[in-house]
């Protein structure tokens, strides 16, 4: 069990989605996520660059079929981020829960 | 926590952190391939039992068996279908080795039953037309076994 740790960089909804998508990937194409999220390019390189510069991602750009293609993977430090975030919410939810039962 | 989520913005992150994970799920598959080449293998041995002499029908299968044992780690690891991602080993798990592995000795007594059956009916090459009727089985039960290896897996919903 992660602890609870609220994390202001995963929270908003696009790069929380992104950091959801890989955390049950061990890498992914950059198109993949891309293609799930209904994102352009752009937005997603965007994404992406904030969360390799806080060390919760790591870009690849392997070479396979003479295409150069972007895998993306999350970092140990990436993963206990979003571990950590999503046990912050279920917290929330559960004190929430526990106060309206009183 | 330095934050003002509510209970209601929480369920919220957490359904779509559900979905996303699910989106995953969706990929768990092994590749077509391989179901059509377990169909083609299991109509040759038929083919071999049939009308081929007891040597070639052992070496056959020792044959099949190997190949099969040579790409099973990595096709039947269900993570890599998709040349997209490679999907964690905890949200697949055991479930499709264990799946398929039961399914393909299930289709194994399944054609030693038919080929027994239609000996006793007179069919002229019983043993050939078993493992054509498994082998259509094989390839329409393959991608419907997979998918309920999916929705097994998105019934087991463990971290949420």
């Amino acid at each position: 069990m992660s602890t609870a740790q609220f994390d202001e960089l995963i929270h908003p909804s696009t790069r929380l989605s992104i950091v959801a998508l890989m955390a049950s990937t061990d890498w992914v194409d950059f198109s993949f996520v891309r293609d799930r999220l209904c994102l352009s390019d752009s937005a997603l390189s965007k994404e992406f660059s904030v969360l390799e510069e806080a060390g919760y991602v790591t870009i690849d750009r392997p070479v396979t079929n003479r295409r150069r293609r972007v895998r993306v993977s999350l970092t140990d430090q990436g993963r206990a981020a979003f571990e950590g975030h999503v046990a912050a919410l279920q917290s929330v939810i559960a004190s929430s829960e526990s106060a309206a039962a009183r | 926590m330095s934050h003002e989520t509510t209970a209601t913005e929480a369920r919220h992150a957490l359904s779509s952190i559900d979905h996303r994970r699910q989106q995953v799920i969706a990929e768990i598959d092994v590749p077509r391939w391989y179901w059509v080449s377990v169909a083609t293998g299991w109509v040759a041995l038929g083919v071999l039992a049939q009308y081929g002499a007891t040597w070639a029908f052992v070496a056959g299968t020792l044959a099949f068996g190997t190949v099969h044992s040579a790409v099973a780690a990595w096709v039947l690891s269900g993570r890599h279908a998709s040349t997209s991602l490679s999907i964690r080993s905890e949200l697949v798990g055991r479930r499709v080795p264990v799946f398929v592995f039961g399914f393909l000795v299930g289709m194994t007594i399944v054609t030693v039953a038919l080929a027994l059956i239609a000996h006793a009916d007179g069919a002229r090459n019983p043993g050939i037309l078993a493992s054509v009727v498994v082998a259509a089985f094989v390839l329409a039960g393959g991608p419907r076994l997979m998918a309920s290896v999916r929705g097994h897996a998105e019934r087991s919903r463990s971290a949420w």
